[in-house]
């Protein structure tokens, strides 16, 4: 059970180190106009 | 602030003013705003930012959707600029955007980033404080030690912290500002809520042996913060979509295009820095940024906004093309002919914006109610709290909090403009604009619907058939002569006589008119004189016989008379096709219910004809605009709702007697356009739709308030009594606003258009 002692206090790192990542996803703007990565497969150029 | 302030100033130059607002055409020196709110959360800021606006010397009139977040703003430009008002909003703790402005776009992209941003935090801090919350729900009495206990409480509290301080700023900032301005609004108890659960666990986390207990409510708090974030967020989302054909709209424009040069070079540039004259190239997928016509090229255009047309129309060098529309195949070169304001684009826009900040009288009923409702709550949640505290004081709090978190006037005050605009922006996508908000609720409630014969019941471009003349006449010169007096008017009967002349004779230096006067309905009278000579002219007049003062000619088909001062000299027959989706439409609007009445100005024979071959079994011929006017009023007075549907010009008296009216046809200028609908195609089944449309939206705004009345009677209770955990009480109130904006969204769904036989 100590190893918990451990644990919890990473987890908690961890969950700071997972809202970096989607800070930057979001502020690079990858949950912006989701549709059109789909349809570009279907324009031309 | 100096930063903001720089912008702000920059506004006041008049060269920019056109960017976001138009001159009135009745108050000289007065000017139409159309601005962007941000910061607006529920219908109790809209109230607000009326209040403080009106109180800014010069500004005449305000008008603030809480719906859309855009407000409408008449100031006189002698009395203030336009950012003396912006300041006023700033100083009321919002920001006001002009629409339009390039700003705009860039700036709403990152209040949506953030909020999605906020939200995410939210989010994931809830999932894990759930994680640690779970032993102590699960575990039996001295299976977790003390310690452990402990360390999971503070794990919680550390990441609690993220969610209180960056999630929950936006309730908390509204809170403060509506506090120091001595008001209230619906961020005031969700903060109030927020603050005292987290206060209440946060003691519990350190000081176990306090008036609280050991007792921490993280779980709760996160999760009602991550369900209102939710909530708001798609709320967001949801709100872009509503007033999405607005948008659309109003995005349509490129920023850009590529102008050719005095050397024939290309350069990109403004679109707000176009004049006539310019040539530019348009890329397939590109907007047409001004109105013009096709130089070079082959390609398709998408007008279906600006039209009601699906189907992609073929425009070659020499063809007209629409600014908004879209160029779908080919890149052509285009010479601009009208840009700016001048374009019916704009008029359209212009006329959106007006609708979609103008206030149905349900919606104004649900704003009243906000604020003193707001006030019960705070009252009610601090008696719970004093009543629940000598029992157990910790749970006094959450008892309270879950009363301040689970109203919903927001659900109340959403639930009337979220609906309207949702139709609104529909009835935009099938070519139907909504003049104003309120003529949906009387739309519904329509049971008589009136229609015109000419422009209306049949197209407008009547094919010319056969012409009788005096003798010595032509054909030839005949026509000349009555197109001349026709091109001053836009009466259908007047632009066929026009195109049949320009098709067969064209000779435009023939015979020119001076001193044309229309009387609506009846006919034009003027002087015609061969062009060249200075001549008097003669006296003539086109149009009824009754009205040219000569015998009725032995037709029953339409027709014009022309006559000079020697009496009768011509008359044109016109072959008159009935619109493909007449009978269809009369059929759909008898099968609702509706009765349908044809009134005309046109002989009664072709009256009559028109009637039996669309179904319609009241009809009357030869009335003058004031019959017809009589005719409704006879109809109004037997408790008759009625919807009058004309070409919105000859018959402008007639329509604007009418409880809502329609205008109709393509070439009706839109700002004389004097009706509530304006249909842009040409398919007469808009009509019918629009009135389904009506009758669906008014039953939904009645769910929805019926919704937030029911939903705030069994809630408000339930937690007074405490029987409502915080978590599910912010559950309930996200789910209350969102249901009340998702009902409304199911208006956006198409419905079956009137077949076409």
């Amino acid at each position: 059970m100590e190893i918990l002692f451990l644990l919890i206090p990473l987890s908690v790192m961890l969950v700071f180190f997972i809202l970096g990542g989607l800070w930057w996803a979001i502020y690079r703007g990858q949950f912006e106009d989701i549709d059109a990565e789909g349809e570009r497969i279907l324009h031309q150029d | 602030m100096a930063a903001s302030a720089t912008p702000l100033t920059l506004l006041d130059d008049p060269q920019e003013w056109s960017a976001f607002s138009r001159p009135l055409a009745q108050q000289p020196g007065c000017w139409e705003s159309s601005v962007v709110f941000e910061g607006m959360h529920c219908a109790a800021c809209a109230l607000t930012l009326e209040d403080a606006l009106r109180q800014v010397p010069g500004v005449l009139s305000v008008q603030v959707s809480a719906a859309s977040h855009r407000g409408r703003i008449v100031w006189s430009d002698q009395a203030v600029k336009p950012s003396g008002w912006m300041q006023a909003a700033q100083r009321a703790g919002y920001r006001a955007v002009p629409a339009n402005d390039a700003f705009a776009n860039e700036r709403r992209r990152s209040e949506t980033r953030q909020a999605l941003w906020r939200l995410s935090v939210a989010g994931f801090c809830m999932m894990q404080v759930m994680m640690y919350a779970w032993p102590a729900y699960v575990a039996e009495p001295g299976d977790l030690a003390p310690d452990l206990a402990q360390l999971l409480r503070w794990a919680s509290w550390v990441l609690s912290l993220p969610v209180l301080l960056f999630s929950c700023a936006p309730f908390f900032g509204n809170a403060l500002r509506d506090l120091s301005q001595r008001r209230v609004s619906m961020d005031l108890p969700v903060a109030l809520g927020m603050a005292i659960t987290f206060g209440v666990s946060a003691i519990g986390t350190f000081e176990p042996a306090g008036i609280f207990g050991a007792e921490v409510y993280f779980d709760s708090f996160t999760m009602f913060v991550f369900f209102l974030l939710t909530g708001r967020w798609l709320e967001l989302r949801l709100r872009d979509r509503t007033a999405g054909a607005l948008e659309a709209l109003m995005n349509r424009l490129p920023d850009s295009v590529a102008r050719r040069g005095a050397q024939g070079e290309f350069e990109r540039v403004a679109v707000r820095r176009l004049a006539p004259g310019d040539v530019i190239r348009v890329l397939p997928g590109e907007a047409f940024p001004a109105d013009g016509v096709i130089l070079e090229g082959r390609t398709l255009a998408d007008e279906a906004l600006l039209t009601g047309e699906s189907r992609p129309l073929p425009r070659d060098a020499g063809s007209a093309v629409i600014a908004g529309s879209h160029n779908l195949s080919a890149a052509v070169l285009v010479r601009v002919e009208r840009v700016g304001n001048d374009t019916r684009f704009a008029q359209i826009v212009a006329l959106m914006e007006s609708a979609s900040a103008s206030k149905p009288e349900l919606a104004q009923l649900a704003d009243r109610i906000a604020r003193p409702f707001l006030l019960f709550v705070l009252v009610a949640a601090g008696v719970a709290g004093a009543y629940w505290w000598p029992h157990d004081p910790g749970h006094a709090l959450m008892v309270a909090v879950a009363v301040l978190v689970v109203t919903c006037p927001c659900a109340l005050s959403l639930a009337t403009p979220a609906a309207m605009l949702a139709s609104a922006g529909a009835l935009a996508r099938r070519g139907v604009l909504v003049r104003r908000l309120q003529a949906l609720e009387t739309l519904a409630a329509v049971d008589t619907v009136v229609f015109d014969k000419t422009g209306t019941l049949t197209r407008d471009a009547s094919a010319l058939g056969e012409v009788h003349t005096r003798r010595g006449v032509s054909r030839e010169q005949a026509l000349a002569m009555a197109a001349a007096l026709a091109q001053h008017s836009l009466h259908p009967v007047s632009r066929a006589l026009v195109a049949a002349w320009q098709g067969e004779a064209p000779r435009p230096d023939a015979w020119a008119a001076h001193a044309v006067q229309e009387s609506a309905g009846q006919g034009l009278s003027g002087r015609l004189a061969r062009t060249g000579k200075m001549a008097v002219g003669v006296p003539a007049r086109l149009g009824s016989a009754r009205f040219c003062g000569v015998d009725r000619p032995a037709t029953d088909l339409l027709h014009a008379c022309l006559s000079d001062d020697q009496g009768w000299l011509a008359t044109f027959e016109l072959g008159e096709d009935l619109r493909a989706d007449a009978q269809a439409t009369v059929a759909a609007l008898l099968a609702q219910g509706v009765q349908v009445l044809l009134l005309s100005g046109d002989l009664p024979e072709a009256v009559d004809r028109v009637a039996r071959q669309t179904g319609i079994s009241q009809a009357r011929g030869g009335c003058t605009p004031q019959e017809k006017l009589a005719l409704l009023r006879g109809l109004q007075s037997q408790g008759r709702k009625v919807a009058m549907v004309g070409d919105g010009l000859n018959d402008g008296p007639v329509l604007a007697g009418a409880h809502v009216s329609f205008a109709f046809g393509p070439a009706v200028p839109l700002a004389q356009a004097q009706a509530d609908f304006v249909v842009l195609g040409d398919r007469l089944g808009s009509v019918a739709q629009a009135l389904l449309r009506a009758r669906r939206t008014l039953a939904i705004v009645r769910q929805n308030l019926w919704w937030a009345a029911i939903y705030n009677a069994v809630c408000v209770p339930l937690a007074v009594l405490g029987w409502l955990p915080a978590w599910l009480a912010g559950l309930g109130m996200a789910f209350s606003s969102l249901l009340v904006v998702l009902n409304a969204l199911r208006l956006s769904a198409a419905i079956q258009p009137v077949e076409t036989v």
